[in-house]
């Protein structure tokens, strides 16, 4: 195994960590605040689509992103509005959007573009990749972080303002306090609904960030269903973190690797067998992290 | 408060309420459980908004929508359910809704540890600021909300039921710390059934009884026995229970001992005996293993080590089952949590624990009959108010649901019966049902353990008493020898002259 | 006249019971057919002309009707399953999972397994219940033993069991006879399979498979022990655990029999409908999460989620039907399917009778 082999798997495990990692930010502020997502799935694959279709229209970069997020943050309100106004069901809600988002882009992939299964063509823009001056000519490092896009290095910063947010401000211990105890911080006037909603909504605006790397990052190309279980995924990548942004991090370059070393399995093993090994990777870290886990709610 | 109304669906829990209070005078508000106390503080402190009547304050009308309007116009309230951060600090705790800030952004936790102290010295109620709130005694716990309402610069503090979860002493303590806020001009309300606290501390007294306004009076002008005729609409005559033999050894729990998650054990050599014929009583301040020994001794926990012997087998670490099937059946202590399901029918409510009963399924096979029969009969028996077998048990009142599941574990009709917090939470009818039912059932023979945080129910039951200390039973008494203050001692986790 | 006004006052439990139980998804179902409706008008159609039509090509005429039951048939069952599980408290979102797990196995030992194709077929089904029930079973022990989400990890295998069966049958057990371009396995013999109820169409006896599935579901949900215990234990875990019932023991049997009832789903597709595997041919149909679907609007009653089975499945043959004449996508189908979940999932009748009240929120999946 040689050293351009291993930076090639770090620069594909860096660049399958970023839709994880920040729909498990959108995860880990919703459980701050109490509320179970189970649709980052539907918050992403849904940015997927309306940044393929805004891309496909207008060819510009930037208004793609936007829609993709602002797409993402509308379903976002929706769980908002399902789960905390209405109190409906967490799973029920979630499940059932995950299954009309993908219905959804489905049907207007149809409908817009008279496609079925993907949408590629010629006219769609990627993200600009940016290749660091002095970095790209060290051989190393040149390799581990080359084209990567603008957003792989934001949601790294967004982790850290999410913890300082979180954990440094004074609405980020009012954000806290909802998920502690809801009543108590209602009692001292502290608009618990407000701030929960705006969690969840703002758990939309991630996944759908990182539903736009994943359609406009490695690829520029919509497929129906193309998020194929990251939503859950990075819950479990949350729930590993402890819905720390910083441990967050940590758990979500575990499971990029795991798909990065998938990608460079591809060559010996057959696809279809590499293709599990995220999800099996996510069960055994599960399984490996459950110890901590129960100990750490039994000291609660 | 003028005329205050509020109606919950066909319920009034008040009707056309008037209360008032001066400055720094200490006024108390009683009656029992479900006389309005709560609801009209609530309403007062902006919790629950009135259906009618309006709120004065200095000769001005409020409108309060939200405890924010209340707190605006300073007025606290100390809930009788902590409303604390227990991960986070006392200071943390103290200070939240009204932070120090750095740069306008950021929480300088620092500052709040100052402005922590500086607020202790000021009042002279003492606490670390850097101490977590779950780690800090409930004694503690009530001060920091003090404090929290203190911060808050109120005028108007509101204690609901403050002493509940307290021992004697510390209720020494809390009524000598009203005192000395009354005195530094605060005005202060007390809302209680127990009518000792009210002698000690109160200025002036209100009687509130099914949600209506009944008299008020001046402390002085009254006496425990008016009081308590008003509250209750009759005399209350004293239960005399008559002494019985206990015939041989039911329960015997030898050297019991729970590990906890750092090196303290929540049960520690926890020993205590109970006999057939007899009621024997836990007393303790809520949190010092109760909840954990009732869980080992009905199996839901394993015990670290110790023997839990029942009818002479030892049953620790055995399956809830086995237990039950050796002898044992238990009124848990949280009704909502362990004693039924909110969704589940009332035929279903009842049959837990009889399922396997030759009436009820044979093979694995439901009798419905069977089933509907027993659950008509548990609900004739005990009482149960209900509109049909199918309603579900989460939309019975507390006292209903609560005999019900009384009934379901008395028709095991087990040697040993465990009751948690019986009356926790239930109006005076269904409490006087459920100790009759208690005491019948030691009259027939079988043996109660009995274990509550009201300290006038096992005294008033029991006729032995344990106290429980920190996982510890820290000392035994003959019905004739129990004190009040004897027992506050020992659950405050003191010594006895006698005892050494 | 006493016993006569009891009598009356329990008839009248009895409607009003029935009526809380019905108004739900039936409220709900217009509402989604509401949706459905905006979303035909914004394609540009007359929603009352393609309603017409959609339910004409899927309940109204024989033909349509017995596809919308021949599609109903691993619908209904996959609800049972979903529907065993959930009741008892177990998010399992794994059915498809299980579903072409067991079918996998089933197929293999129908095509390989020596000796006379009636035993056969019944060891073939028999086998991928029991491949299945193990499926279902992983999730479980993990559980168990190491309260891991539930959730997670059935969605996570799902996963493993599509690619590792399209492992299969893209390279060992492909049928290489023909073309050899298709991902399937070769056909089962013609002994085999289930036989047909309709000379005209596919409709075929695995619905009477799904018919006992229901019947089974029933006599375990209302009859068995077993079925209050798995009950309470998914109302009330807690309340389970006090009242003395072994959770372990129930949800190792609620899991395997959920598996090994997905399973059924699937062997009845092939068995009955398709001969042989196809790769996807249970995941692109979504009939586990249709099923789930069916499970939640029925608020997991058995009968239930047959009708509403058989609903969803008109609706889905009606979308395609319109997508061939109108050119509207057949995903309307799933729109409105998910709607009317979202819908019953909010509670919307209550605000239609009474105000609005904080109702106690029934959170699924607090463990993850």
């Amino acid at each position: 195994m040689n050293s351009a082999y291993i930076a090639s798997v770090i620069n594909s495990t860096l660049r399958s960590t970023t839709p994880i990692l920040l729909a498990a930010l959108g995860c880990a502020i919703c459980s701050r605040v109490g509320v179970f997502n189970v649709a980052l799935e539907a918050q992403m694959l849904i940015a997927c689509f309306t940044s393929i279709a805004v891309n496909y229209f207008t060819s510009s970069v930037l208004l793609s992103v936007l829609a993709g997020v602002l797409s993402g943050a509308l379903v976002g309100a929706v769980v908002a509005i399902l789960q905390v106004k209405y109190k409906a069901a967490d799973m029920v809600v979630g499940t059932a959007l995950n299954l009309l988002v993908g219905a959804i882009t489905t049907f207007l992939l149809y409908l817009i573009f008279g496609l079925r299964g993907k949408l590629v063509d010629n006219r769609l823009v990627s993200l600009s990749k940016i290749n660091l001056p002095v970095i790209k000519d060290i051989p190393f490092l040149g390799r581990v972080l080359e084209n990567l896009t603008i957003i792989d290095y934001l949601s790294y910063i967004i982790a850290i303002v999410l913890f300082v947010y979180l954990f440094k401000t004074v609405a980020g211990f009012r954000t806290l306090s909802v998920g502690i105890n809801k009543p108590a911080a209602e009692s001292l006037g502290t608009k618990a609904t407000r701030i929960q909603m705006e969690m969840v909504t703002l758990s939309g605006a991630l996944c759908g960030l990182g539903g736009v790397v994943l359609s406009m990052g490695q690829v520029t190309m919509f497929t129906e269903n193309m998020t194929s279980g990251r939503g859950f995924i990075a819950m479990a990548a949350a729930s590993l973190g402890m819905s720390h942004p910083l441990l967050v991090i940590a758990s979500s370059l575990f499971f990029g690797l795991c798909q990065g070393i998938g990608l460079a399995l591809q060559n010996v093993v057959k696809a279809q067998l590499t293709n599990t090994l995220p999800y099996i990777a996510t069960i055994v870290a599960l399984v490996l992290f459950s110890k901590r886990n129960s100990s750490a709610k039994l000291k609660k | 408060m003028k005329h205050i109304t509020k109606v919950y669906g066909s319920l009034y829990a008040n009707d056309d309420v008037h209360l008032t209070l001066d400055k720094g005078e200490i006024l108390a508000v009683v009656g029992e459980n479900g006389a309005g106390k709560s609801t009209l503080m609530k309403i007062l402190y902006g919790l629950e908004q009135p259906t009618s009547g309006e709120i004065y304050l200095n000769g001005e009308l409020q409108h309060f929508r939200s405890p924010h309007d209340a707190i605006a116009k300073k007025i606290g309230m100390v809930q009788q359910h902590f409303m604390l951060l227990e991960p986070c600090t006392v200071a943390e705790n103290i200070v939240y809704g009204r932070e120090p800030r750095k740069n306008g952004l950021f929480f300088d936790r620092s500052a709040a540890i100052r402005i922590t102290e500086e607020l202790c010295d000021k009042y002279g109620l003492h606490i670390d600021p850097r101490r977590l709130v779950k780690d800090c005694p409930v004694g503690l716990q009530q001060r920091v909300e003090i404090l929290k309402v203190l911060y808050q610069d109120a005028d108007i503090i509101i204690f609901d039921e403050p002493s509940a979860v307290l021992t004697p002493q510390e209720v020494g303590e809390l009524l000598a710390t009203m005192r000395k806020l009354a005195q530094m001009g605060k005005s202060i309300i007390i809302i209680t059934h127990k009518l000792h606290e009210v002698m000690t501390v109160a200025d002036r007294v209100m009687v509130m009884r099914l949600g209506k306004y009944i008299q008020e009076m001046p402390k002085s002008e009254t006496s425990i026995e008016e009081m308590s005729f008003l509250m209750v609409g009759r005399h209350i005559v004293e239960r005399e229970v008559p002494p019985q033999e206990t015939t041989g050894t039911v329960l015997d729990v030898q050297d019991l001992v729970l590990a906890g998650p750092d090196e303290k054990n929540i049960l520690d050599h926890f020993s205590i005996h109970v006999d057939a014929g007899e009621i024997v009583g836990i007393a303790g301040v809520s949190g010092n293993g109760q909840s954990e020994l009732i869980q080992c001794l009905t199996g839901l926990l394993p015990p670290t080590s110790g023997q839990v012997v029942l009818r002479g087998q030892n049953m620790a670490g055995r399956s809830v089952g086995d237990i039950r099937s050796a002898g044992c059946a238990c009124i848990p202590e949280d009704r909502y949590l362990w004693g039924c399901a909110a969704k589940a029918s009332l035929t279903e409510t009842s049959i837990m624990a009889h399922q396997y009963k030759p009436e009820l399924s044979r093979h694995g096979l439901l009798n419905s009959k069977g089933a509907k029969g027993f659950t008509q009969k548990l609900l004739n028996d005990y009482d149960v108010r209900n509109s049909g077998q199918s309603q579900k048990a989460g939309e019975l009142s507390g006292g209903n649901i609560q005999k019900l599941i009384v009934a379901r574990e008395m028709e095991q009709n087990s040697p040993l019966l465990i009751a948690a917090e019986p009356t926790r939470g239930v109006d005076i009818g269904a409490i006087e049902f459920i100790h009759n039912k208690l005491l019948q059932k030691r009259e027939k023979g079988d043996a109660v353990l009995l274990i509550s945080s009201e300290l006038t129910e096992i005294m008033s039951l029991s006729d032995r008493i344990y106290v429980i200390y920190e996982g510890h039973a820290a000392g035994e008494f003959r019905k004739a020898d129990a004190t009040e203050e004897a027992l506050g001692i020992l659950m405050m986790g003191g010594t006895l002259h006698e005892n050494e | 006249m006493k016993t006569n006004e009891t009598r009356n006052a329990a008839w009248k439990g009895i409607a009003l019971r029935g009526w809380q139980a019905l108004r739900q998804p039936l409220v709900a179902t217009i509402f989604g057919l509401l949706v459905g409706a905006a979303v035909i008008l914004a394609c540009g159609h007359n929603p009352i002309e393609v309603y017409k039509e959609m339910f004409e090509k899927s309940f109204f005429k024989p033909y349509y009707l017995f596809s919308t039951l021949t599609r109903a048939t691993p619908i209904i069952i996959c609800a049972m399953a979903v529907g065993m599980s959930w009741r008892a408290g177990y998010i399992n979102l794994g059915v498809e999972g299980q579903m072409v797990t067991g079918t996998l196995v089933a197929t293999v030992v129908a095509l390989f397994m020596p000796g006379p194709p009636i035993l056969v077929a019944i060891i073939a089904w028999l086998a991928g219940m029991a491949a299945g029930a193990l499926y279902a079973l992983l999730p479980s022990v993990l559980t168990w033993k190491f309260n891991v989400s539930m959730v997670i990890t059935t969605l996570m295998l799902n996963y493993v069991a599509n690619y590792i069966a399209s492992y299969f049958v893209t390279y060992p057990l492909k049928d290489t006879s023909g073309d050899g371009l298709a991902l399937q396995t070769p056909e089962i013999a013609a002994e085999m399979r289930l036989p047909r109820l309709s000379s005209t169409s596919t409709f075929n006896a695995g619905f009477i498979v799904a018919i006992l599935v229901v019947v089974f579901m029933v006599f375990i949900t209302r009859k068995t022990v077993f079925g209050y215990e798995s009950k309470m234990g998914g109302f009330n875990p807690s309340f389970a655990r006090y009242g003395g019932t072994k959770q372990v023991r129930v949800m190792l049997i609620t899991m395997a029999l959920a598996g090994a009832i997905a399973s059924m789903a699937g062997s009845a597709e092939v068995f009955g409908l398709k001969y042989r595997y196809a790769d996807g041919m249970l995941s692109s149909t979504s009939y586990a999460w249709t099923g789930l679907q069916a499970a939640l609007i029925a608020d997991l009653d058995p009968v239930g989620m047959f009708f509403i089975s058989i609903f969803l499945s008109g609706l889905q043959i009606g979308g395609s039907a319109i997508q061939r004449s109108l050119g509207i996508p057949l995903e309307i189908a799933t729109i409105i399917q998910c709607c009317i979940t979202l819908f019953v999932s909010v509670k919307l009748v209550i605000r239609f009778v009474k105000k609005p009240k904080p109702a106690a929120s029934a959170k699924g999946g607090a463990q993850a």
